[in-house]
Protein backbone atom coordinates (compact mmCIF):
# COMPACT_ATOMS: atom_id res chain seq x y z
CA UNK A 1 0.00 0.00 0.00
CA UNK A 2 2.70 2.42 1.00
CA UNK A 3 4.83 1.36 -1.97
CA UNK A 4 1.93 1.96 -4.31
CA UNK A 5 1.53 5.41 -2.95
CA UNK A 6 5.18 6.26 -3.52
CA UNK A 7 4.99 4.92 -7.10
CA UNK A 8 2.07 7.22 -7.71
CA UNK A 9 4.01 10.15 -6.38
CA UNK A 10 7.01 9.19 -8.44
CA UNK A 11 4.82 9.05 -11.58
CA UNK A 12 3.36 12.43 -10.75
CA UNK A 13 6.86 13.89 -10.44
CA UNK A 14 8.08 12.20 -13.63
CA UNK A 15 5.14 13.51 -15.61
CA UNK A 16 5.76 16.95 -14.25
CA UNK A 17 9.40 16.84 -15.41
CA UNK A 18 8.35 15.77 -18.89
CA UNK A 19 5.55 18.26 -19.51
CA UNK A 20 7.21 21.33 -18.01
CA UNK A 21 9.41 22.39 -20.97
CA UNK A 22 6.51 22.62 -23.42
CA UNK A 23 4.26 24.30 -20.88
CA UNK A 24 6.97 26.86 -20.12
CA UNK A 25 7.53 27.58 -23.81
CA UNK A 26 3.81 27.97 -24.29
CA UNK A 27 3.48 30.30 -21.33
CA UNK A 28 6.18 32.56 -22.77
CA UNK A 29 5.38 32.40 -26.48
CA UNK A 30 1.64 31.68 -26.59
CA UNK A 31 -0.32 32.35 -23.41
CA UNK A 32 1.43 35.50 -22.31
CA UNK A 33 1.21 36.96 -25.85
CA UNK A 34 -2.52 36.23 -26.00
CA UNK A 35 -3.08 37.95 -22.65
CA UNK A 36 -0.86 40.95 -23.25
CA UNK A 37 -2.46 41.32 -26.66
CA UNK A 38 -5.76 41.93 -24.84
CA UNK A 39 -4.10 44.72 -22.91
CA UNK A 40 -2.56 46.35 -25.97
CA UNK A 41 -5.89 46.27 -27.81
CA UNK A 42 -7.02 48.99 -25.37
CA UNK A 43 -4.06 51.22 -26.15
CA UNK A 44 -2.64 53.34 -28.85
CA UNK A 45 0.71 51.75 -29.61
CA UNK A 46 3.10 51.75 -32.55
CA UNK A 47 4.53 48.32 -31.85
CA UNK A 48 7.46 49.91 -30.07
CA UNK A 49 7.80 52.68 -27.49
CA UNK A 50 5.11 53.45 -24.96
CA UNK A 51 1.48 52.47 -25.19
CA UNK A 52 -1.24 54.94 -24.26
CA UNK A 53 -4.50 53.68 -22.75
CA UNK A 54 -7.46 54.63 -24.93
CA UNK A 55 -10.19 52.30 -23.65
CA UNK A 56 -12.54 50.93 -26.26
CA UNK A 57 -11.52 53.35 -28.99
CA UNK A 58 -9.84 50.70 -31.16
CA UNK A 59 -12.93 48.52 -31.10
CA UNK A 60 -15.18 51.45 -31.92
CA UNK A 61 -12.88 52.22 -34.82
CA UNK A 62 -12.92 48.63 -36.03
CA UNK A 63 -16.68 48.46 -36.35
CA UNK A 64 -16.61 51.60 -38.47
CA UNK A 65 -13.74 50.37 -40.61
CA UNK A 66 -14.52 49.17 -44.13
CA UNK A 67 -11.44 46.98 -44.09
CA UNK A 68 -12.72 45.15 -41.06
CA UNK A 69 -16.12 44.41 -42.58
CA UNK A 70 -14.47 43.47 -45.85
CA UNK A 71 -12.31 40.96 -44.01
CA UNK A 72 -15.32 39.43 -42.30
CA UNK A 73 -17.26 39.33 -45.56
CA UNK A 74 -14.32 37.65 -47.27
CA UNK A 75 -14.10 35.06 -44.52
CA UNK A 76 -17.83 34.49 -45.04
CA UNK A 77 -17.29 33.99 -48.77
CA UNK A 78 -14.49 31.52 -48.08
CA UNK A 79 -16.73 29.63 -45.66
CA UNK A 80 -19.39 29.30 -48.38
CA UNK A 81 -16.89 27.30 -50.43
CA UNK A 82 -16.21 24.85 -47.61
CA UNK A 83 -19.04 22.43 -48.60
CA UNK A 84 -17.36 21.98 -51.99
CA UNK A 85 -14.00 21.66 -50.28
CA UNK A 86 -15.46 18.78 -48.27
CA UNK A 87 -17.58 17.14 -50.96
CA UNK A 88 -14.94 16.83 -53.68
CA UNK A 89 -12.37 14.96 -51.55
CA UNK A 90 -15.20 12.83 -50.16
CA UNK A 91 -16.23 11.88 -53.69
CA UNK A 92 -12.65 11.17 -54.75
CA UNK A 93 -12.06 9.00 -51.71
CA UNK A 94 -15.25 7.05 -52.36
CA UNK A 95 -14.10 6.42 -55.95
CA UNK A 96 -10.55 5.46 -54.99
CA UNK A 97 -11.76 3.20 -52.19
CA UNK A 98 -13.07 0.78 -54.81
CA UNK A 99 -9.52 0.12 -55.94
CA UNK A 100 -9.57 1.17 -59.58
CA UNK A 101 -6.49 0.35 -61.58
CA UNK A 102 -3.66 2.70 -60.67
CA UNK A 103 -5.42 4.24 -57.69
CA UNK A 104 -2.34 4.32 -55.47
CA UNK A 105 -0.46 6.26 -58.13
CA UNK A 106 -3.33 8.68 -58.32
CA UNK A 107 -3.38 9.05 -54.55
CA UNK A 108 0.33 9.98 -54.62
CA UNK A 109 -0.14 12.61 -57.30
CA UNK A 110 -3.06 14.45 -55.77
CA UNK A 111 -1.26 14.86 -52.46
CA UNK A 112 1.81 16.36 -54.08
CA UNK A 113 0.68 20.04 -54.03
CA UNK A 114 0.11 19.82 -50.26
CA UNK A 115 3.85 19.19 -49.80
CA UNK A 116 4.79 22.48 -51.45
CA UNK A 117 3.33 24.69 -48.73
CA UNK A 118 1.33 27.89 -49.04
CA UNK A 119 4.23 30.25 -49.80
CA UNK A 120 5.20 28.33 -52.92
CA UNK A 121 1.62 27.60 -53.97
CA UNK A 122 0.59 31.22 -53.53
CA UNK A 123 3.58 32.40 -55.54
CA UNK A 124 2.98 29.94 -58.38
CA UNK A 125 -0.73 30.75 -58.58
CA UNK A 126 -0.04 34.47 -58.60
CA UNK A 127 1.93 33.86 -61.80
CA UNK A 128 -0.54 31.38 -63.30
CA UNK A 129 -3.53 33.67 -62.75
CA UNK A 130 -1.80 36.93 -63.64
CA UNK A 131 -2.76 38.89 -66.71
CA UNK A 132 0.46 37.85 -68.37
CA UNK A 133 0.11 34.26 -67.21
CA UNK A 134 -0.51 30.96 -68.97
CA UNK A 135 -4.28 30.89 -68.47
CA UNK A 136 -4.83 34.14 -70.32
CA UNK A 137 -2.40 33.02 -73.01
CA UNK A 138 -4.37 29.80 -73.40
CA UNK A 139 -7.70 31.65 -73.57
CA UNK A 140 -6.34 33.97 -76.26
CA UNK A 141 -4.97 31.01 -78.20
CA UNK A 142 -8.36 29.30 -78.35
CA UNK A 143 -9.90 32.54 -79.54
CA UNK A 144 -11.65 33.94 -76.49
CA UNK A 145 -12.44 37.57 -77.23
CA UNK A 146 -10.76 40.20 -75.08
CA UNK A 147 -8.92 37.53 -73.13
CA UNK A 148 -6.13 40.00 -72.49
CA UNK A 149 -8.56 42.19 -70.55
CA UNK A 150 -9.52 39.42 -68.13
CA UNK A 151 -7.83 39.97 -64.79
CA UNK A 152 -8.99 37.24 -62.46
CA UNK A 153 -6.95 38.24 -59.43
CA UNK A 154 -6.85 41.93 -60.26
CA UNK A 155 -10.57 42.54 -60.22
CA UNK A 156 -12.11 43.14 -56.85
CA UNK A 157 -15.18 41.13 -57.82
CA UNK A 158 -13.52 37.90 -58.85
CA UNK A 159 -10.37 37.91 -56.70
CA UNK A 160 -11.85 36.49 -53.50
CA UNK A 161 -13.63 33.74 -55.43
CA UNK A 162 -10.41 32.67 -57.14
CA UNK A 163 -8.68 32.70 -53.75
CA UNK A 164 -11.53 30.61 -52.30
CA UNK A 165 -11.44 28.02 -55.08
CA UNK A 166 -7.68 27.71 -54.80
CA UNK A 167 -7.42 27.69 -51.02
CA UNK A 168 -10.58 25.96 -49.85
CA UNK A 169 -10.89 23.47 -52.71
CA UNK A 170 -7.62 22.99 -54.59
CA UNK A 171 -5.15 22.98 -51.71
CA UNK A 172 -7.36 20.61 -49.68
CA UNK A 173 -8.08 17.96 -52.33
CA UNK A 174 -5.03 15.81 -51.59
CA UNK A 175 -5.20 16.11 -47.84
CA UNK A 176 -8.96 15.60 -47.77
CA UNK A 177 -8.91 12.54 -50.02
CA UNK A 178 -6.22 10.84 -47.95
CA UNK A 179 -8.09 11.76 -44.80
CA UNK A 180 -11.39 10.31 -46.00
CA UNK A 181 -9.74 7.22 -47.48
CA UNK A 182 -8.33 6.41 -44.06
CA UNK A 183 -11.74 6.93 -42.51
CA UNK A 184 -13.46 4.76 -45.14
CA UNK A 185 -11.01 1.92 -44.64
CA UNK A 186 -12.68 1.47 -41.26
CA UNK A 187 -16.13 0.79 -42.73
CA UNK A 188 -17.23 -2.83 -42.42
CA UNK A 189 -17.09 -4.20 -45.99
CA UNK A 190 -20.11 -6.46 -45.40
CA UNK A 191 -22.24 -3.31 -45.48
CA UNK A 192 -21.19 -2.66 -49.06
CA UNK A 193 -21.79 -6.28 -50.00
CA UNK A 194 -25.28 -6.19 -48.53
CA UNK A 195 -26.08 -3.02 -50.47
CA UNK A 196 -24.85 -4.64 -53.67
CA UNK A 197 -27.12 -7.64 -53.15
CA UNK A 198 -30.01 -5.22 -52.66
CA UNK A 199 -29.10 -3.72 -56.03
CA UNK A 200 -28.40 -0.22 -54.70
CA UNK A 201 -26.72 2.13 -57.20
CA UNK A 202 -23.41 3.88 -56.64
CA UNK A 203 -24.83 7.19 -55.45
CA UNK A 204 -27.25 5.44 -53.14
CA UNK A 205 -24.42 3.50 -51.56
CA UNK A 206 -22.46 6.72 -51.30
CA UNK A 207 -25.20 8.65 -49.52
CA UNK A 208 -26.74 5.89 -47.41
CA UNK A 209 -23.66 3.90 -46.40
CA UNK A 210 -20.35 5.65 -47.05
CA UNK A 211 -21.23 9.14 -45.84
CA UNK A 212 -23.19 8.17 -42.70
CA UNK A 213 -20.52 5.65 -41.68
CA UNK A 214 -17.81 8.28 -41.55
CA UNK A 215 -19.92 11.19 -40.34
CA UNK A 216 -17.55 11.71 -37.42
CA UNK A 217 -14.57 12.16 -39.76
CA UNK A 218 -16.58 14.49 -41.97
CA UNK A 219 -17.39 16.71 -38.99
CA UNK A 220 -13.74 16.65 -37.99
CA UNK A 221 -12.61 17.62 -41.47
CA UNK A 222 -15.19 20.39 -41.54
CA UNK A 223 -13.65 21.86 -38.39
CA UNK A 224 -10.18 21.56 -39.94
CA UNK A 225 -11.44 23.52 -42.96
CA UNK A 226 -12.67 26.29 -40.66
CA UNK A 227 -9.29 26.35 -38.93
CA UNK A 228 -7.56 26.64 -42.30
CA UNK A 229 -9.74 29.56 -43.39
CA UNK A 230 -9.59 31.51 -40.14
CA UNK A 231 -6.10 30.67 -38.96
CA UNK A 232 -3.81 29.27 -41.66
CA UNK A 233 -4.29 31.53 -44.66
CA UNK A 234 -1.76 34.24 -44.05
CA UNK A 235 1.13 32.89 -46.18
CA UNK A 236 -1.19 32.13 -49.07
CA UNK A 237 -2.71 35.63 -49.10
CA UNK A 238 0.69 37.24 -48.64
CA UNK A 239 2.12 35.63 -51.75
CA UNK A 240 -1.01 35.34 -53.91
CA UNK A 241 -2.75 38.72 -53.66
CA UNK A 242 -1.18 40.64 -50.76
CA UNK A 243 -4.74 41.37 -49.68
CA UNK A 244 -5.51 43.22 -52.90
CA UNK A 245 -6.70 44.58 -55.15
CA UNK A 246 -7.45 47.31 -52.62
CA UNK A 247 -8.59 45.20 -49.71
CA UNK A 248 -10.66 42.79 -51.76
CA UNK A 249 -8.91 39.73 -50.37
CA UNK A 250 -8.18 40.95 -46.85
CA UNK A 251 -8.73 38.47 -44.07
CA UNK A 252 -8.47 39.24 -40.35
CA UNK A 253 -5.02 37.60 -40.25
CA UNK A 254 -3.74 39.65 -43.13
CA UNK A 255 -5.36 42.83 -41.85
CA UNK A 256 -3.52 42.46 -38.54
CA UNK A 257 -0.25 42.22 -40.41
CA UNK A 258 -0.93 45.24 -42.60
CA UNK A 259 -2.22 47.52 -39.82
CA UNK A 260 0.29 46.39 -37.24
CA UNK A 261 3.53 45.79 -39.04
CA UNK A 262 3.16 48.02 -42.07
CA UNK A 263 1.48 51.17 -40.87
CA UNK A 264 2.43 50.64 -37.21
CA UNK A 265 -1.06 50.95 -35.77
CA UNK A 266 -0.29 48.04 -33.51
CA UNK A 267 -2.81 48.91 -30.82
CA UNK A 268 -5.54 48.95 -33.44
CA UNK A 269 -4.27 45.72 -35.01
CA UNK A 270 -4.39 44.15 -31.55
CA UNK A 271 -8.14 44.78 -31.39
CA UNK A 272 -8.52 42.79 -34.63
CA UNK A 273 -6.34 40.10 -33.09
CA UNK A 274 -8.63 39.89 -30.06
CA UNK A 275 -11.65 39.46 -32.33
CA UNK A 276 -9.85 36.80 -34.37
CA UNK A 277 -8.82 35.12 -31.12
CA UNK A 278 -12.45 34.91 -30.01
CA UNK A 279 -13.59 33.48 -33.35
CA UNK A 280 -10.81 30.88 -33.25
CA UNK A 281 -11.64 30.04 -29.63
CA UNK A 282 -15.12 29.01 -30.76
CA UNK A 283 -13.64 26.78 -33.46
CA UNK A 284 -11.15 25.33 -30.96
CA UNK A 285 -13.98 24.54 -28.56
CA UNK A 286 -15.75 22.64 -31.36
CA UNK A 287 -12.61 20.69 -32.13
CA UNK A 288 -11.96 19.76 -28.52
CA UNK A 289 -15.60 18.72 -28.18
CA UNK A 290 -15.23 16.43 -31.22
CA UNK A 291 -11.94 14.96 -30.01
CA UNK A 292 -13.51 14.11 -26.67
CA UNK A 293 -16.71 12.83 -28.25
CA UNK A 294 -14.73 10.64 -30.64
CA UNK A 295 -12.73 9.20 -27.74
CA UNK A 296 -9.54 10.21 -29.51
CA UNK A 297 -7.87 10.96 -26.19
CA UNK B 1 -31.93 -4.97 -74.47
CA UNK B 2 -31.96 -3.72 -70.90
CA UNK B 3 -28.75 -5.59 -70.26
CA UNK B 4 -26.97 -3.87 -73.15
CA UNK B 5 -28.18 -0.43 -72.08
CA UNK B 6 -27.04 -1.28 -68.54
CA UNK B 7 -23.64 -2.17 -69.94
CA UNK B 8 -23.51 1.03 -71.95
CA UNK B 9 -24.42 3.05 -68.87
CA UNK B 10 -21.71 1.35 -66.91
CA UNK B 11 -19.22 2.06 -69.63
CA UNK B 12 -20.22 5.74 -69.62
CA UNK B 13 -19.97 5.92 -65.85
CA UNK B 14 -16.52 4.36 -65.91
CA UNK B 15 -15.35 6.75 -68.59
CA UNK B 16 -16.76 9.63 -66.62
CA UNK B 17 -14.92 8.54 -63.51
CA UNK B 18 -11.63 8.23 -65.36
CA UNK B 19 -12.08 11.63 -67.01
CA UNK B 20 -12.71 13.14 -63.59
CA UNK B 21 -9.58 11.50 -62.19
CA UNK B 22 -7.49 12.62 -65.15
CA UNK B 23 -8.73 16.17 -64.71
CA UNK B 24 -7.80 16.17 -61.02
CA UNK B 25 -4.38 14.67 -61.83
CA UNK B 26 -3.77 17.38 -64.40
CA UNK B 27 -4.77 20.15 -61.98
CA UNK B 28 -2.57 18.67 -59.26
CA UNK B 29 0.50 18.44 -61.45
CA UNK B 30 0.08 21.66 -63.37
CA UNK B 31 1.61 24.07 -60.81
CA UNK B 32 4.81 22.02 -60.63
CA UNK B 33 4.88 21.45 -64.37
CA UNK B 34 4.45 25.15 -65.02
CA UNK B 35 7.20 26.18 -62.59
CA UNK B 36 9.52 23.53 -63.95
CA UNK B 37 9.22 24.50 -67.62
CA UNK B 38 9.29 28.21 -66.82
CA UNK B 39 12.48 27.84 -64.82
CA UNK B 40 14.33 26.60 -67.92
CA UNK B 41 13.05 29.29 -70.28
CA UNK B 42 14.74 32.46 -71.35
CA UNK B 43 12.95 35.64 -70.30
CA UNK B 44 12.25 36.37 -73.97
CA UNK B 45 10.71 33.03 -74.69
CA UNK B 46 8.52 33.14 -71.58
CA UNK B 47 6.75 36.28 -72.80
CA UNK B 48 5.25 34.55 -75.83
CA UNK B 49 5.15 30.89 -74.88
CA UNK B 50 3.99 29.91 -71.42
CA UNK B 51 2.44 26.47 -71.61
CA UNK B 52 4.80 24.59 -73.89
CA UNK B 53 8.18 23.07 -73.16
CA UNK B 54 11.12 25.44 -73.65
CA UNK B 55 12.35 25.45 -77.25
CA UNK B 56 15.82 26.08 -75.88
CA UNK B 57 16.54 24.90 -72.35
CA UNK B 58 18.57 27.59 -70.60
CA UNK B 59 19.91 27.91 -67.05
CA UNK B 60 19.79 31.71 -66.84
CA UNK B 61 17.17 31.66 -64.08
CA UNK B 62 19.18 29.25 -61.95
CA UNK B 63 22.37 31.12 -62.63
CA UNK B 64 20.75 34.35 -61.47
CA UNK B 65 19.26 32.98 -58.22
CA UNK B 66 22.58 31.41 -57.27
CA UNK B 67 24.76 34.38 -58.13
CA UNK B 68 22.62 37.41 -57.40
CA UNK B 69 19.88 36.33 -55.02
CA UNK B 70 21.93 34.16 -52.68
CA UNK B 71 19.56 31.20 -52.79
CA UNK B 72 22.27 28.88 -51.49
CA UNK B 73 22.39 30.97 -48.34
CA UNK B 74 18.62 30.63 -47.86
CA UNK B 75 18.81 26.92 -48.51
CA UNK B 76 21.58 26.46 -45.95
CA UNK B 77 19.66 28.58 -43.44
CA UNK B 78 16.54 26.48 -43.88
CA UNK B 79 18.48 23.26 -43.49
CA UNK B 80 20.21 24.47 -40.31
CA UNK B 81 17.16 26.02 -38.67
CA UNK B 82 14.80 23.17 -39.55
CA UNK B 83 17.31 20.50 -38.41
CA UNK B 84 17.85 22.03 -34.99
CA UNK B 85 14.17 22.89 -34.75
CA UNK B 86 13.35 19.28 -35.51
CA UNK B 87 15.56 17.93 -32.73
CA UNK B 88 13.85 20.15 -30.16
CA UNK B 89 10.44 19.45 -31.63
CA UNK B 90 10.89 15.68 -31.47
CA UNK B 91 12.12 15.79 -27.89
CA UNK B 92 9.23 18.00 -26.77
CA UNK B 93 6.57 15.99 -28.60
CA UNK B 94 7.86 12.67 -27.27
CA UNK B 95 8.47 13.75 -23.69
CA UNK B 96 5.12 15.53 -23.39
CA UNK B 97 3.29 12.95 -25.49
CA UNK B 98 4.63 10.07 -23.38
CA UNK B 99 3.54 11.79 -20.19
CA UNK B 100 0.08 12.63 -21.49
CA UNK B 101 -0.46 9.32 -23.26
CA UNK B 102 0.79 6.85 -20.67
CA UNK B 103 1.55 8.32 -17.28
CA UNK B 104 -1.15 8.90 -14.70
CA UNK B 105 -1.06 12.28 -13.04
CA UNK B 106 -3.28 15.06 -11.84
CA UNK B 107 -4.01 17.85 -14.29
CA UNK B 108 -3.61 15.51 -17.25
CA UNK B 109 -6.92 16.35 -18.93
CA UNK B 110 -6.69 20.10 -18.31
CA UNK B 111 -3.19 20.11 -19.82
CA UNK B 112 -4.47 18.15 -22.80
CA UNK B 113 -7.32 20.59 -23.40
CA UNK B 114 -4.90 23.48 -22.94
CA UNK B 115 -2.62 22.14 -25.71
CA UNK B 116 -5.51 21.48 -28.06
CA UNK B 117 -6.98 24.90 -27.42
CA UNK B 118 -3.81 26.86 -28.04
CA UNK B 119 -2.61 24.95 -31.08
CA UNK B 120 -5.18 26.40 -33.46
CA UNK B 121 -4.50 30.11 -33.14
CA UNK B 122 -3.03 31.84 -36.18
CA UNK B 123 0.44 33.28 -35.87
CA UNK B 124 -0.93 36.78 -36.39
CA UNK B 125 -3.00 36.72 -33.19
CA UNK B 126 0.19 36.56 -31.14
CA UNK B 127 2.68 37.99 -33.62
CA UNK B 128 3.06 41.50 -32.22
CA UNK B 129 3.57 40.22 -28.67
CA UNK B 130 5.91 37.43 -29.75
CA UNK B 131 7.93 40.07 -31.52
CA UNK B 132 7.98 42.26 -28.41
CA UNK B 133 9.00 39.38 -26.13
CA UNK B 134 11.70 38.21 -28.54
CA UNK B 135 13.18 41.67 -28.78
CA UNK B 136 13.25 41.93 -24.98
CA UNK B 137 15.01 38.56 -24.82
CA UNK B 138 17.42 39.52 -27.61
CA UNK B 139 16.06 36.80 -29.89
CA UNK B 140 15.33 38.93 -32.96
CA UNK B 141 17.58 37.95 -35.87
CA UNK B 142 18.71 34.77 -34.18
CA UNK B 143 18.13 31.20 -35.27
CA UNK B 144 17.50 30.27 -31.64
CA UNK B 145 14.54 32.66 -31.45
CA UNK B 146 12.92 31.26 -34.56
CA UNK B 147 13.53 27.69 -33.41
CA UNK B 148 11.97 28.28 -29.97
CA UNK B 149 8.94 29.97 -31.49
CA UNK B 150 8.52 27.19 -34.06
CA UNK B 151 8.74 24.46 -31.42
CA UNK B 152 6.15 26.25 -29.32
CA UNK B 153 3.85 26.77 -32.29
CA UNK B 154 4.10 23.32 -33.89
CA UNK B 155 4.83 21.28 -30.75
CA UNK B 156 1.29 20.96 -29.36
CA UNK B 157 -0.05 19.23 -32.47
CA UNK B 158 2.86 16.77 -32.62
CA UNK B 159 2.46 16.16 -28.91
CA UNK B 160 -1.20 15.40 -29.37
CA UNK B 161 -0.41 12.82 -32.07
CA UNK B 162 2.34 11.22 -29.97
CA UNK B 163 0.06 11.14 -26.93
CA UNK B 164 -2.65 9.28 -28.85
CA UNK B 165 0.05 6.85 -30.00
CA UNK B 166 1.59 6.28 -26.56
CA UNK B 167 -1.91 5.77 -25.18
CA UNK B 168 -2.24 2.64 -27.35
CA UNK B 169 0.98 1.11 -25.99
CA UNK B 170 0.68 -1.35 -23.07
CA UNK B 171 1.35 0.07 -19.63
CA UNK B 172 3.13 -3.13 -18.68
CA UNK B 173 6.16 -1.79 -20.57
CA UNK B 174 6.36 0.99 -18.06
CA UNK B 175 5.89 -1.30 -15.09
CA UNK B 176 8.60 -3.73 -16.12
CA UNK B 177 10.98 -0.84 -16.78
CA UNK B 178 10.34 0.36 -13.25
CA UNK B 179 11.08 -3.03 -11.79
CA UNK B 180 14.42 -2.85 -13.61
CA UNK B 181 14.98 0.43 -11.84
CA UNK B 182 14.93 2.63 -14.95
CA UNK B 183 14.39 6.29 -14.18
CA UNK B 184 12.12 8.47 -16.25
CA UNK B 185 14.60 9.47 -18.96
CA UNK B 186 15.77 5.87 -19.35
CA UNK B 187 12.13 4.85 -19.69
CA UNK B 188 11.64 7.53 -22.33
CA UNK B 189 14.82 7.05 -24.38
CA UNK B 190 15.46 3.31 -24.01
CA UNK B 191 11.96 1.91 -24.05
CA UNK B 192 9.30 4.32 -25.27
CA UNK B 193 11.04 6.13 -28.11
CA UNK B 194 12.34 2.93 -29.79
CA UNK B 195 8.81 1.50 -29.64
CA UNK B 196 7.24 4.61 -31.12
CA UNK B 197 9.59 4.94 -34.11
CA UNK B 198 6.96 4.69 -36.86
CA UNK B 199 4.91 7.54 -35.44
CA UNK B 200 8.02 9.58 -34.64
CA UNK B 201 8.96 9.31 -38.32
CA UNK B 202 5.54 10.61 -39.21
CA UNK B 203 5.52 13.62 -36.92
CA UNK B 204 9.16 14.31 -37.82
CA UNK B 205 8.28 14.70 -41.46
CA UNK B 206 5.07 16.60 -40.80
CA UNK B 207 6.94 18.92 -38.42
CA UNK B 208 9.89 19.56 -40.70
CA UNK B 209 7.62 20.32 -43.64
CA UNK B 210 5.66 22.73 -41.47
CA UNK B 211 8.86 24.53 -40.45
CA UNK B 212 10.29 24.44 -43.98
CA UNK B 213 7.24 26.24 -45.36
CA UNK B 214 6.53 28.57 -42.42
CA UNK B 215 6.33 32.26 -43.22
CA UNK B 216 4.80 34.64 -40.63
CA UNK B 217 7.25 34.12 -37.76
CA UNK B 218 10.30 34.07 -40.04
CA UNK B 219 9.12 37.28 -41.64
CA UNK B 220 8.83 39.04 -38.30
CA UNK B 221 11.78 37.59 -36.41
CA UNK B 222 14.38 37.43 -39.16
CA UNK B 223 15.22 40.76 -40.74
CA UNK B 224 18.82 40.14 -41.71
CA UNK B 225 18.97 38.83 -45.29
CA UNK B 226 21.85 36.50 -44.40
CA UNK B 227 19.66 34.60 -41.91
CA UNK B 228 16.58 34.25 -44.10
CA UNK B 229 15.13 30.79 -44.57
CA UNK B 230 13.94 29.72 -48.02
CA UNK B 231 10.21 30.28 -47.63
CA UNK B 232 10.88 33.86 -46.54
CA UNK B 233 13.37 34.28 -49.37
CA UNK B 234 10.76 33.20 -51.92
CA UNK B 235 8.06 35.42 -50.42
CA UNK B 236 10.38 38.43 -50.54
CA UNK B 237 11.53 37.71 -54.10
CA UNK B 238 7.88 37.47 -55.08
CA UNK B 239 7.22 40.90 -53.63
CA UNK B 240 10.14 42.53 -55.40
CA UNK B 241 9.19 43.99 -58.72
CA UNK B 242 11.15 43.20 -61.79
CA UNK B 243 12.19 39.66 -60.96
CA UNK B 244 11.37 37.75 -64.14
CA UNK B 245 9.16 34.66 -63.92
CA UNK B 246 11.88 32.21 -65.06
CA UNK B 247 14.12 33.42 -62.22
CA UNK B 248 11.36 33.17 -59.64
CA UNK B 249 10.45 29.73 -60.98
CA UNK B 250 14.03 28.57 -60.61
CA UNK B 251 13.96 29.66 -56.96
CA UNK B 252 10.68 27.81 -56.46
CA UNK B 253 12.01 24.61 -58.01
CA UNK B 254 15.11 24.77 -55.80
CA UNK B 255 12.98 25.29 -52.72
CA UNK B 256 10.70 22.32 -53.37
CA UNK B 257 13.35 19.75 -54.31
CA UNK B 258 13.98 18.58 -50.75
CA UNK B 259 10.29 18.36 -49.74
CA UNK B 260 9.43 16.52 -52.96
CA UNK B 261 12.26 14.01 -52.49
CA UNK B 262 11.16 13.49 -48.88
CA UNK B 263 7.66 12.90 -50.16
CA UNK B 264 8.79 10.31 -52.69
CA UNK B 265 10.59 8.33 -49.99
CA UNK B 266 8.28 8.81 -47.03
CA UNK B 267 4.91 9.00 -48.70
CA UNK B 268 3.32 6.53 -46.32
CA UNK B 269 4.43 8.42 -43.24
CA UNK B 270 3.28 11.70 -44.70
CA UNK B 271 -0.13 10.31 -45.57
CA UNK B 272 -0.36 8.85 -42.09
CA UNK B 273 0.57 12.22 -40.65
CA UNK B 274 -2.43 13.88 -42.23
CA UNK B 275 -4.84 11.49 -40.56
CA UNK B 276 -3.07 10.81 -37.27
CA UNK B 277 -5.00 12.04 -34.29
CA UNK B 278 -8.18 12.51 -36.28
CA UNK B 279 -9.12 9.10 -37.64
CA UNK B 280 -9.22 6.14 -35.34
CA UNK B 281 -7.07 3.11 -36.09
Amino acid sequence: MKRNFSIQRQEQRDAFILVTPLLLLMLVFTVYPVISNFYYSFTEWKGFGTAEWVGLKNYAKAIQDDKFWHSLKNLGTLVLYIPFGVFIPLLLAAILREGLKGWTFFRSIIYLPTILGYVVLGTIFSIIFSQTGPIIEFLSAIGVENAAAINLLGSSKSAIHIVAVLFVIFTKIGFGTIFFLAAMSGIDSSMFDAAKIDGAGWWRVFFTITVPSISFSIQFFLVLQFIEVFARMYSFIYTLTYGGPGFATYTLEFGIYRQGFQVFKMGYASSWAVILFLLCAVIAAFQIHLIKKGDLI
Amino acid sequence: MTSSSYKRNQFLARTGVYLFLILVTFISLYPIYFSFISSFKGVQEFTYSKNTLPSVWVLDGYDYVFRNLGILRYLTNSIITVSFGLIGYLYICNATGFALGMLRFKMKLPIFSFLLFFQIFPQMVIASQVYRICSQLGLINTRLGLILVWITYFGPFGTYIMATYYATMPRSLLESARIDGAHIFQQLFHIMIPMAKPMIGTIGIVGSLAMWTELPFSLLLIQKPELRPLSLGIAIMKGEHGIPVPTLSAAIILSIIIPVILYLFFQRSIHQGSTAGAVKG
